[in-house]
């Protein structure tokens, strides 16, 4: 039984830099799995999500000083993850490799899609996961925030660090070209490959999810932190 | 649907006003005019918009994907095992050879004697701080000083006492009181700028160029925080942490390349065995901890 079970992230985040040398430990177990997921879903690759995703909580580790609390310790957490796992990209595309000879690398893209978890309509899962494997690195990391993982269009662009706008455009763009590859490979217009009916948000860990019709629209700030990539 | 029957409309700027990225802005009704009165704007936003929200739930439907108990017990390790402190001496840089330190007030301490040295990588041109290192404490004060070093031009480290392979050694971070400590070692790593370009495949190859084998400018420029000794020594903390088996003895330093990238690639043994790790040039930064581009076991 964890003794610090009950202590808040920022319970244990002070308690870290009072000199408890397990409260970060704590902190990473409550919420591992989800920063695994975003690191793994964003880089595609698991022997660079795990390096990337050390990498960052040992920085977290080291400067936990300079956490201020304008965010939830956990979106701080995500934040680094994240950009950890961009940063990987970004140097990918700054440094291409040479292919492996299986061809799968390319510079922004994960070498392949991650392995996926045994699903009822594995082939469909498989089509939808290469192709948000395919998209730009910062459309995928949006979606992967927003709509595989769940968290709010609020919360992933303070974990991104962008206009809440700029995650809805990179989420929608994101949305639409995946619909376009999907719809390509399938031959059929405007649906993507469909699993049995189950009840979605398996993966998600938080209920609100972007809007994606004119009727569920949230109001924006001021035109031109909206969108970022026309 | 492919987007090329879409000819003549602005997917991105549809996708926009589809996922609400517009609400608000001057484009909205712009783009809802278009919908209303062109046919071609029309027909991909009726399909468009049916399959954006059918991806959105395909995305949902990703299973969980919980940390591997592997990754997770290395990370876990990472965060409980207390940094081990390493101290890097510079010399002053004027290509002497190694000099060992008299005995000074801190070797009554009980720290180990530090050996300096200076390596040059570019014809002179770009020079590398040689260093020693050491932890700060944790030493056998009985130990025989270790030195490994080389100037400009020498090939080989010294191992004066022991014949074993220049090192780092690694413990946790003990007072200044001078006590000894059992697994603590004491030793300097093989500095190189070999200009080898590492992959996966060859990462675990012992490094073949001699200390003062020279490295294009290039390379070296990109190691200019590197060449620090505080930065280094910030570099292999964070490898020591990254690898999560507490202290590790560096046999060498090389600056080097991996995959076409600038990359500082260490060996060390470690209690998880022997590792070839290499890093990238933000390593030992606040966000870039250890920079980790790959490491193989050694064997």
């Amino acid at each position: 039984m964890d003794p610090q079970g009950g202590a808040s992230d920022a319970d244990l985040l002070r308690a870290h830099l009072d000199g408890d040398a397990q409260a970060f430990a704590v902190l990473v177990r409550r919420h591992r799995d989800r920063l695994w997921a975003v690191a793994l879903r964003t880089i595609g690759d698991r022997e660079e999500a795990a390096d990337a995703v050390q990498d960052a909580l040992l920085s977290a580790h080291r400067n936990a000083a300079r956490f201020r609390g304008d965010s939830a310790v956990t979106t701080w957490l995500h934040r680094i993850v994240v950009n950890a796992c961009l940063d990987r990209i970004r140097r990918r595309q700054a440094h291409p490799t040479v292919p492996l000879p299986d061809g799968n690398r390319t510079d922004d893209r994960p070498s392949a899609p991650e392995p996926a978890a045994p699903a009822p309509d594995h082939d469909a899962a498989l089509m939808v996961r290469q192709a948000l494997a395919a998209l730009p690195a910062e459309q995928r990391a949006a979606i992967v925030l927003v709509d595989v993982q769940g968290y709010p269009v609020a919360e992933a662009a303070e974990i991104l660090g962008v206009a809440e706008g700029t995650i809805k455009s990179r989420c929608a763009r994101g949305r639409a070209r995946m619909a376009l590859t999907l719809g390509g490979l399938r031959g059929d217009a405007g649906d993507p490959p469909s699993g049995p009916a189950h009840a979605p948000g398996g993966n998600q860990q938080a209920a609100q999810t972007v809007p994606s019709g004119p009727a569920a629209e949230q109001p924006l700030p001021a035109s031109g932190d909206g969108r970022d990539e026309r | 649907m492919t987007g090329a029957e879409f000819r003549g409309v602005d997917i991105d700027l549809l996708a926009d006003y589809i996922g609400g990225a517009l609400t608000g802005t001057p484009d909205e009704p712009v783009v809802a005019t278009l919908i209303a009165d062109d046919p071609a704007w029309r027909a991909a936003y009726e399909s468009l918009s049916g399959g954006m929200a059918a991806v959105a739930t395909e995305l949902g439907r990703f299973e969980p994907e919980p940390m591997p108990a592997e990754v997770a017990a290395r990370l876990e390790a990472a965060l409980t095992t207390p940094a081990p402190r390493l101290t890097l001496v510079p010399d002053s840089g004027d290509g002497a050879p190694p000099v060992r330190e008299e005995k000074t007030t801190r070797r009554e301490r009980g720290r180990r004697l530090r050996w300096v040295t200076p390596i040059a990588i570019a014809a002179g041109a770009v020079a590398f701080v040689g260093f020693g290192l050491d932890y700060l404490s944790g030493r056998d004060g009985n130990s025989a000083d270790k030195s490994a070093s080389s100037a400009a031009g020498e090939a080989q480290a010294r191992r004066p006492d022991s014949g074993q392979a220049p090192a780092i050694a690694g413990a946790e971070p003990k007072s200044d009181s001078g006590q000894d400590s059992a697994q603590s070692q004491s030793a300097t790593p093989q500095l190189l700028s070999s200009g080898t370009d590492y992959t996966r495949a060859t990462l675990a190859q012992a490094p073949t160029q001699a200390l003062s084998a020279p490295a294009p400018l290039a390379t070296a420029s990109k190691f200019g925080r590197l060449s620090s000794t505080d930065t280094l020594r910030q570099c292999l903390d964070m490898i020591a942490l990254a690898n999560g088996a507490g202290p590790i003895t560096a046999e060498s330093v090389d600056y080097a390349r991996f995959e076409g990238k600038p990359a500082i690639v260490v060996r060390f043994t470690a209690d998880n065995g022997a590792w070839a790790w290499a890093s990238g040039p933000s390593c030992g930064t606040s966000s870039g901890g250890a920079d980790t581009l790959a490491k193989v076991p050694v064997r």
